[in-house]
């Protein structure tokens, strides 16, 4: 069976930095993959090339088989292919309500519901009720998150691309947005690639992490083998673990 | 500004010359030797205005033959009209100024429609000596300078107010307010009228000043409403012009308050299309109508005119006429075609030409200058859709020059 | 000349007008907030809908069915924005998003350049009118000129369609988002390219409209855009670019301070009066009264 995401030799640069280079890997439909590495090892600009924002100079990117050359953001997304943004790019000046309702309205198929009930669904999962008429540009960073991830799942993609979902943000909302990303995976088979630096989510959620340093694929493992490699140790755990 | 229109105008002019007079010169048959040379500098090509330039050329060669059938000037020389189209360019103009004095040895230069054209050749002709006259160019520059060789026979902003003058003293008018547009046309006719209803006295005078590109003009127009006048004088040019019309409407000021326009938009066929409704019981300035009387010498030639061209003469083929036949008649006066004589003989005789008024050049002061018109005339449109020529002629004011 | 009709007709002839100036403006301020370009050429789909209306009326339909043409003049207009979207504007947005501002200056000066020349050759420099057969209406004190009335009444009528739409519509959801955050709408799954069409067809209509319902009032010629142009750059400043309420807010306030200017303190500077409020507000407020200091990209 093809994997639900999967990428081969993506090569990008950017002037002289070669941000990623040969970078492949496939995650199969189902998993929740990891994705870790020092800052600078090229994990958000994989991101923008898995999820259109940038072309790749070679390589390409494939869902669930299917390529990715040459579609847009917005159709990539249609295809089923939904990502979060390390700074949140949210409609500030509308509503959370709105937010959702856009989300939704956006990727539904058409003539399906108007969209109501799942918006409300939402809002009730992530216990944003008394926020639901408030703008969006007045949430807490945590909210925003929280609002981010929510309007990912408004309508059940297959695959999700998440970067840094909990940077930054309180205990209580990482807790409600990990069990989000299980329950997704686990009532769609949905396909997650998470890029984050807090190991004991990765360890909650991931079986298999991929860890990438100066643009390359360096290991690939349960995040218990990977942290004994010595090179993984000596660029990039030996720091974050302890 | 100057400089440069006389360095360009040098270079360019040695430039066309070839090639306009080597056009001129190879349709025209060789001048015989007694034959008089009249020049006619008239733009015939745009950026000129071909229209206006055409219609005086029209009336200078019907003079021409017209002259030469009945014998000539000084007991037997025939006139030859030499043409050169001034393009609208006072670089052209001027060049056209040296090529017919110098070439072709004219006597006078009659034409010019563009006044920035007329001004220019001025000031070559004012070094060469030969004449000009202005026929259709209004701009005060051209006779207030006091050239000798200056002459004109077309309506000066002053005598368009005292045709306004003229109006309200016939009509009995006490309070008229005037829009108008803020250029040197509108707040120049404006100022005028209030200096000569101040001289006049009786009247109260309301101006109110509007910027061109504005277009709604109700702010304006609620003004002169709450003035109550007895007439509203509409000095706008172009569209401003129709814009006034219409809203006036609206607000109520039309049809009740009389209306007059400053100049002759309303003869053109547009004037009825944009005012089918609202465009009756407007007067305006004039030139011509073939209501008003012409003289002998004009009935005769508005015939020729119409057996010729099927169409009535209109102003500038008229004063492209008129011309002619004052050149003729100044030649045979000083019985010389020197310049010197001429411009003697214009200055102090008394001539003929197409409207019933006499045709006088006096040193006066002013713009009236070696300045001729003839009558202007207020014309009234008496219903929806009237053909201008059939308007109805309210006023037929013939210029007084003011003694200084 | 203080008297209180004076005042009354004034104030009534300013609303009336600023309302229509609002619609000119509304256009600009809607194409900037979504597609974050300014619009120079906008005077010129006004033109082009004053033409249409012209055309429909004294060639096709006849006075009597001018209301059927103004609808038929705004969308020619929106047709022809959106085929100026696409083979104009598109090739601009592939470009880094600092280059945008430059090139879209230059493609809409083109644009209106070509578009007024294009106006004068075919139509000639005169001015039309498709006429009105509508009555002088009085408002209070005031008589108006029927299609002058009918010009405000459609305006108003087109800005509340244009405001549900946007409200509640899921194409207004759309439109509101691109104008918030364009990768955040494209993440979402909507193409933003399409938004930028609507929104561009819609925008240059509302000018389109707005020439078409003036045709009989202000005339048809090839530069009557230009009041387009002008007032509906100054409400922008003055309203705060990207603000639909503050483009009909300040649009009223600009009629209304030319009126009263004209009327009260000199007729020959009814231009002036609005320019000293745009330096006013820049001084006072340099984003306009409702603009925004910053947004996501």
């Amino acid at each position: 069976m093809e994997p639900a995401l999967e990428t081969i030799g993506l090569f990008k640069r950017f002037g002289g930095l070669l941000a990623t280079n040969d970078v492949s890997l496939s995650v199969e439909r189902g998993e929740i993959r990891g994705l870790i590495g020092p800052n600078g090892a090229g994990k958000t600009t994989l991101v923008n090339l898995v999820t259109g924002v940038h072309a790749p100079d070679a390589g390409e990117v494939k869902l669930g088989g299917q390529s990715l050359r040459g579609r847009g953001m917005h159709e990539i997304a249609r295809l089923g292919l939904v990502r979060s943004f390390q700074v949140t790019r949210l409609f500030g000046n509308m509503t959370v309500r709105e937010n959702l309702m856009t989300s939704f309205l956006a990727r539904r198929d058409k003539g399906e519901s108007d969209g109501a009930g799942q918006t409300e669904g939402m809002i009730a999962l992530t216990k944003l009720g008394p926020l639901a008429d408030t703008q969006a540009k007045k949430l807490s960073g945590g909210q925003r998150a929280l609002l981010q991830m929510a309007c990912g799942f408004v309508v059940p993609a297959n695959c999700y691309v998440l970067d840094e979902p909990f940077a930054g943000i309180n205990p209580v909302i990482k807790d409600a947005i990990i069990d989000m990303i299980l329950d997704v995976n686990r009532r769609h088979r949905a396909t997650f690639l998470v890029v984050s630096h807090e190991m004991a989510i990765i360890r909650r959620l991931c079986q298999q992490v991929t860890v990438m340093m100066e643009g390359r694929v360096a290991a690939q493992g349960t995040l218990d083998e990977v942290a004994r490699l010595p090179e993984v140790i000596a660029g990039y755990l030996g720091k974050a673990l302890e | 500004m100057r400089g440069r229109r006389f360095s360009t105008g040098i270079s360019l002019g040695f430039l066309l010359a070839g090639t306009i007079a080597a056009g001129v010169l190879a349709s025209g048959l060789p001048a015989q030797a007694q034959d008089i040379g009249i020049g006619l500098v008239v733009p015939l090509s745009p950026p000129g205005d071909p229209v206006g330039g055409q219609l005086i050329r029209r009336g200078a060669e019907l003079g021409v033959e017209t002259v030469n059938a009945a014998g000539g000037v000084l007991g037997g020389r025939k006139f030859k009209l030499y043409v050169e189209d001034s393009q609208g360019k006072p670089e052209a103009g001027v060049a056209a100024y040296r090529r017919l004095v110098s070439e072709n040895k004219v006597a006078v230069v009659p034409g010019f429609f563009h006044s920035s054209v007329a001004i220019a050749a001025n000031e070559v002709a004012n070094e060469m000596g030969v004449p000009t006259m202005a026929l259709q160019a209004s701009a005060a520059e051209i006779t207030s300078k006091h050239y000798e060789v200056a002459f004109r026979t077309h309506v000066v902003d002053p005598v368009r107010v005292s045709a306004f003058m003229e109006f309200i003293k016939q009509k009995g008018f006490k309070r008229v307010s005037m829009i108008a547009e803020t250029t040197d046309y509108g707040i120049g006719i404006a100022d005028e009228t209030i200096a000569q209803a101040k001289k006049a006295g009786g009247v109260e005078i309301q101006k109110v000043p509007f910027d061109r590109t504005v277009t709604d003009l109700t702010p304006q127009l609620l003004q002169i409403k709450a003035f109550k006048p007895d007439l509203v004088i509409n000095i706008g040019v172009g569209q401003p012009l129709d814009l006034i019309i219409d809203q006036a409407t609206t607000i109520g000021l039309l049809p009740t308050t009389p209306m007059l326009i400053s100049y002759d938009a309303p003869v053109r066929p547009q004037y009825w299309k944009l005012h089918p409704k609202n465009g009756a019981g407007l007067y305006f300035i004039a030139y011509f109508s073939p209501k008003a009387p012409l003289s002998d010498i004009g009935t005769a030639f508005s015939k020729a005119y119409v057996e010729k061209y099927k169409e009535d003469p209109v102003y500038g083929a008229l004063n492209g006429f008129g011309a002619i036949a004052i050149i003729a008649q100044a030649i045979n006066a000083a019985k010389s075609t020197d310049s010197k004589a001429l411009i003697k003989t214009l200055e102090t005789g008394t001539f003929k030409s197409w409207p019933s008024n006499p045709v006088t050049f006096p040193r006066a002061s002013g713009v009236y200058w070696h300045n001729w018109s003839a009558p202007v005339l207020i014309l009234h449109y008496t219903k929806p859709m009237e053909d201008w020529k059939e308007a109805e002629v309210a006023v037929q004011y013939a210029p007084v020059v003011p003694k200084d | 000349m203080f008297s209180t009709e004076l005042v009354v007709q004034t104030v009534i002839s300013g609303v009336m007008i600023g309302v229509l100036y609002a619609l000119m403006a509304l256009g600009i301020t809607f194409i900037y907030s979504i597609m974050r370009m300014i619009n120079w050429a906008m005077g010129e789909f006004y033109m082009i809908g004053s033409y249409l209306q012209y055309a429909l009326v004294a060639l096709l339909l006849g006075p009597d069915l001018w209301w059927l043409a103004i609808p038929i003049s705004a969308a020619g207009v929106f047709a022809f924005g959106l085929v100026v979207q696409w083979s104009l504007l598109k090739p601009i947005f592939r470009k880094p998003p600092e280059a945008r501002d430059d090139y879209a200056t230059v493609v809409t000066l083109a644009l209106l350049l070509l578009l007024r020349s294009l106006a004068t050759g075919l139509a000639g420099p005169n001015q039309f009118s498709p006429g009105s057969n509508l009555p002088v209406v009085m408002v209070g004190p005031m008589p108006l000129a029927g299609a002058r009335v009918a010009a405000f009444v459609f305006a108003l009528a087109a800005l509340a369609l244009f405001y549900c739409l946007l409200r509640y519509s899921w194409y207004g959801l759309a439109l509101r988002a691109t104008s918030q955050s364009r990768i955040g709408v494209q993440t979402a799954g909507i193409d933003v390219q399409g938004v930028d069409r609507i929104a561009f067809g819609v925008g240059v209509a509302l000018a389109g409209l707005a020439g078409a319902l003036l045709a009989p009032v202000f005339l048809v010629y090839p530069t009557n855009g230009l009041i387009t142009t002008v007032k509906g750059f100054e409400i922008v400043v003055i309203g705060g670019l990207g603000s639909i309420p503050g483009a009909l807010i300040a649009g009223v306030l600009l009629g209304l301070i030319e009126s009263l200017g004209a009327a009260f303190i000199d007729s020959a500077y009814q231009n002036i009066y609005g320019f000293a409020l745009v330096l006013l507000i820049l001084v006072l407020r340099p984003t306009g009264l409702f603009g925004e200091r910053g947004r996501e990209a």
